[in-house]
């Protein structure tokens, strides 16, 4: 399977961020619905309105939210009113993409006649601007952090996240199941989007799917009704990948050859699991995470075996 | 390896039932199937119900099918038939 695709540059509609950051923050909107959907967010970073308003028309960089603050409304309160509607009509419309208007302040008639009239959208928030600007800041770079989503498992296993793929039928769904029973967490059965934020992958669930596993021969179950809320985890960075195959292993049986697999521009550790019937899954699993946490520091097993091995070897020669 | 851009034309789109038809045929073969949604970089393993529920694909939707393995040729058929058939439902 293909999945390391390059997304292309990533965008986010205005309604959709508004969505997104209402989630965690007081934030609402003063604009039609079709306004929001119009404009897209194309970048993390934010702008002061201020400098744009003051005559510096061409730094404003497309894509990006405008906060309109205290300064800006200090600013605009000292001018005359030709003079405010000469700022507003030196604004570049075609590149200011939404208004974010913080600390509570209520919109000027000029400010809510300009967005009107060009179908800017405008937000507003109670929070004050620094705090507002952090705000939008991190929900802009998770949700234009590159993403994929892929056919896959997605459990916390001891805290750590372990993404377990392999083909349909193999079992990833019991062995979810049997982990969970384990005192374990699930993220996400059978599709698991992964977005790269900064160094880090972190996965969740597709909304569509979020809290059912499919189970065959029970069908699909709701695993937060049956299990509580303490077997789901909303979401958990991935640390490493495991896959479930039928075949037999040939090859590396000391496990020191490494193992990778790749997903958007990162590449993750991956240990090959041979599925047998009488293999018990959840334990090996289990295993596989503590292998992983212990390689992280300190020598591998194997190579403590190996380094043992060597000098009974040499003190049986000696002998 | 075989490759086919499937449109969805059915007014209700890849909805649960439209799915588990999918899941139910694609299961048949030995082939793997591979759907893949370019426009959010969704990969759904077809054989998977809740994977091809994560697609999302409402009517008019761009899918990638992918279709790899010895009865390939007839699986691709069948898949392609499925889909532009409304999966039995009219296609009003």
């Amino acid at each position: 399977m293909v999945i390391t695709s390059e997304p292309e540059s990533r965008s986010i509609s205005v309604s959709d961020f508004l969505d997104a950051i209402s989630e965690r923050h007081p934030v609402s909107s003063l604009s039609s619905q079709a306004a929001l959907s119009e404009h897209y967010l194309t970048s993390s970073r934010v702008q002061k309105l201020g400098l744009a308003l003051s005559g510096f028309a061409d730094k404003i960089h497309k894509g990006r939210i405008q906060i309109y603050g205290n300064s800006e409304r200090s600013y605009i309160s000292r001018l005359s009113d030709i003079q405010v509607s000469e700022a507003y009509a030196r604004l570049d419309k075609e590149n200011i993409s939404c208004i974010l208007i913080t600390a509570g302040i209520e919109a000027t008639e000029e400010l809510v006649e300009f967005s009107e009239a060009s179908s800017i959208p405008i937000l507003a928030t109670t929070i004050p601007s620094s705090d507002a600007i952090t705000a939008v800041s991190n929900v802009l770079s998770e949700r234009l952090a590159p993403e994929v989503t892929i056919h896959g498992t997605l459990m916390e296993v001891f805290g750590i996240g372990v993404l377990i793929v392999g083909d349909s039928g193999i079992g990833k769904s019991e062995c979810a199941l049997d982990l969970i029973t384990r005192g374990h967490r699930l993220i996400s059965d059978d599709s698991v989007r992964i977005r790269e934020v900064g160094e880090k992958l972190v996965g969740d669930a597709p909304s569509s799917i979020r809290d059912f596993i499919e189970i065959r021969g029970l069908g699909i179950i709701n695993a937060k009704e049956l299990f509580g809320v303490s077997a789901l985890s909303p979401s958990v960075e991935i640390r490493f990948c495991i896959e479930f195959s039928e075949e037999r292993l040939g090859g590396d049986r000391l496990g020191l050859e490494p193992n990778v697999m790749p997903l958007l521009k990162s590449r993750i550790q991956k240990y090959p699991l041979p599925v047998k019937p009488g293999r018990n899954l959840a334990t090996l699993v289990e295993a596989s995470v503590r292998v992983f946490v212990s390689s992280q520091d300190g020598p591998k097993a194997v190579e403590n075996l190996l380094h043992g091995h060597a000098n009974a070897m040499n003190a049986t020669i000696k002998n | 390896m075989r490759e086919s851009r499937i449109v969805v034309v059915n007014r209700l789109g890849l909805h649960a039932r439209a799915a588990a038809q999918l899941v139910r045929l694609a299961a048949k073969f030995d082939s793997s199937i591979t759907i893949f949604r370019a426009d959010r970089n969704v990969f759904a393993n077809a054989k998977s119900i809740l994977s091809v529920l994560a697609l999302a694909a409402a009517k008019d939707t761009e899918l990638v099918v992918t279709v790899s393995g010895e009865d390939e040729e007839l699986a691709m058929k069948e898949i392609e038939g499925l889909f532009a058939n409304g999966f039995g439902e009219s296609l009003q």
